[in-house]
């Protein structure tokens, strides 16, 4: 943080050196704000909006700067194990010939920024705030020549399914910036993302370098008639089925009497 | 209208899920086949996680059967003692088929020999039944109506030990053979998750000379009591019974089922054997295609668990 320390005016300099013998010298401060903590499905659940509203904050022992911030954020949802299967030729038929599993991946993965992604970080900084669903996976062989072209076309094709899923997206426009210090982030929730706990990790940087990161937090859960039904499938399983079957075998009988002719 | 499946954890349009329940409902009601080997592949396609899609399907089979199996209970059409000890045999061909299926996993390729053999039983069945109910049908034009069974007339596996007598189904024939329908059956039903009604169908028509009314009524009555036992146990071990989703498609179902038995009795034996066929054929074609044929893509997301 120091390194970026710059004095702007000889006059003013000796408030400035004053100040900063009395308290170090301060970063940005990140505060973040949810639209809502929690998201309720209903059975008109068709998938949620959440905003995050930021504001960075500075006062007069932060550092000045040149250029504008920018702000990128990564969305985690609850992680689970993913199954990829390849088919491979047996003769004139195809079958399925290998299958890999993945543990721990982010089951909604969502890349958040005010402009595209390739002009605001490199890819070290990339690496260091995971930006990308690859930074979740196993790493590689180190030593290139134990590396498994294999392993490199599941990992390709894991990426690729999950953005096709919509598990995994990447929006450069999500993040608008209000006033140079204000903003807010618009994450958009499918209705196939799982329930559970989603992390927010925001990072506010400047000349490509990150400054300060935030957390924030919301809860995805079924409510009401939802809820009560998937809870009543896992700890009632056998009064489950048999209401299940019950309900069939009714309204078999009903529509049986109702288009009797006779 | 977008309706949120608590279990399937997606939402899907009310009128779609009615539409398709009906169709399929139509079917089985017509052929006396569960049904599920469309309905699964269907739900699959709309989004439905494929272990949901299985069980649930379940229940919308065991709807429409029950709807199905009443109409043809009051016109006299269903032979309950043939569906019991097909249902006997049934159960003994299950617990073989998940023994099996469990082993099937250590010996490797073992479930290319199974496709690859149901696939032939199915073209081959549809095949044989198209030429033999196209001749039926031409034979008819001509005024000579087909006879399927002669009077007293019994082949080498009905004069096998046991004998049982079938009044509904005007036949009389050794339990063996039909045990053993029973348990093949549903062998290949639980290795290969399909119901297996359009394999009974052929097989008491052509192997037994059951009249085809009766064939379809009996069928019926056979998966309502395996889909039942199915649900049951879908909805204790794998908990991936959707009850909303089920709800929705039965209410479809049933009363396509209705208008699928109506329509299926106005039918000739000929007609219905070559419509049968044709079915069968479909299904046969469609597991065909999964298999021969390069795939659009090599890769696909088979499975997706979420950490609890």
């Amino acid at each position: 943080m120091s390194a970026g320390f710059s004095i702007p005016a000889r006059l003013a300099s000796l408030v400035l050196a004053l100040l900063a013998l009395a308290a170090p010298v301060r970063g940005e401060d990140l505060i973040l704000a949810l639209s809502t903590r929690e998201v309720a499905i209903t059975s008109t659940y068709t998938g949620a909006e959440i905003t995050v509203f930021g504001l960075i904050e500075r006062d007069a022992r932060t550092i000045a700067r040149t250029g504008n911030y920018d702000i990128v954020a990564q969305v985690q949802g609850p992680t689970g194990e993913v199954t990829v299967q390849r088919k491979g030729k047996f003769g004139p038929i195809w079958l399925t010939d290998d299958r890999k599993k993945y543990a721990k991946i982010p089951l909604f993965f969502s890349i958040l920024s005010s402009r595209p992604l390739t002009a605001v970080v490199d890819e070290t900084v990339r690496e260091k705030l995971m930006l990308g669903l690859e930074y979740f996976l196993p790493k590689p062989e180190a030593q290139p020549e134990k590396r498994d072209l294999d392993d490199f076309g599941f990992r390709n094709a894991l990426l690729r399914l999950r953005r096709d899923e919509g598990g995994l997206t990447e929006d450069p426009k999500s993040i608008t910036m209000i006033r140079p210090n204000l903003f807010t982030a618009r994450i958009v929730l499918p209705a196939t993302a799982p329930t559970g706990l989603y992390l927010v990790n925001l990072t506010v940087l400047a000349e490509g370098l990150p400054l300060k990161t935030a957390q924030a937090g919301f809860v995805v859960r079924k409510v009401g008639f939802d809820a009560f039904v998937a809870n009543a499938a896992r700890t009632e399983a056998w009064g489950y089925g048999l209401f299940t079957v019950l309900m069939a075998v009714m309204m078999g009988w009903i529509a049986n009497l109702v288009f009797r002719k006779d | 209208m977008q309706l949120y499946l608590p279990i399937a954890e997606l939402p899907l349009n009310l009128f779609l899920l009615l539409g398709m329940g009906g169709a399929i409902g139509f079917i089985s009601g017509l052929f006396g086949v569960g049904g599920g080997f469309l309905l699964t592949p269907l739900l699959i396609f709309v989004g439905v996680p494929a272990p949901v899609a299985v069980a649930t399907s379940s229940v919308h089979i065991a709807a429409s059967s029950v709807t199905g199996s009443l109409t043809y209970w009051r016109r006299r059409a269903l032979d309950l003692k043939l569906g019991v000890v097909l249902v006997a045999g049934g159960l003994v061909g299950t617990i073989a088929g998940v023994l099996f299926f469990n082993q099937m996993r250590k010996l490797g390729h073992l479930d290319l020999v199974i496709t690859v053999s149901y696939v032939t039983l199915l073209m081959s069945v549809g095949c044989l039944m198209f030429v033999e109910s196209v001749g039926a049908l031409l034979e008819r034009r001509k005024g000579k109506p087909a006879v399927l069974r002669q009077a007293g007339e019994h082949r080498w596996y009905e004069r096998l030990p046991f004998p049982m007598r079938f009044h509904r189904s005007k036949m009389s024939t050794s339990v063996i053979p039909l045990v053993a329908l029973g348990a093949i059956i549903g062998f290949i039903g639980t290795v290969l998750g399909i119901g297996g009604g359009f394999l009974v169908v052929p097989a008491l028509i052509y192997l037994f000379r059951v009249p085809t009314s009766i064939v379809v009524g009996t069928s019926l009555f056979q998966i309502l009591l395996t889909m039942i036992v199915a649900t049951l146990l879908h909805a204790v071990f794998s908990q991936a019974v959707d009850v909303l989703l089920a709800m929705t498609l039965v209410v479809g179902g049933v009363i396509g089922a209705q208008f699928g038995a109506r329509t299926g009795q106005a039918l000739k034996g000929e007609q219905f054997r070559l419509l049968l066929a044709l079915l069968i054929l479909i299904v046969g074609i469609r597991f065909a295609l999964d298999i021969v044929g390069a795939p659009q893509d090599l890769y696909s997301i088979n499975a997706t668990v979420v950490d609890r």
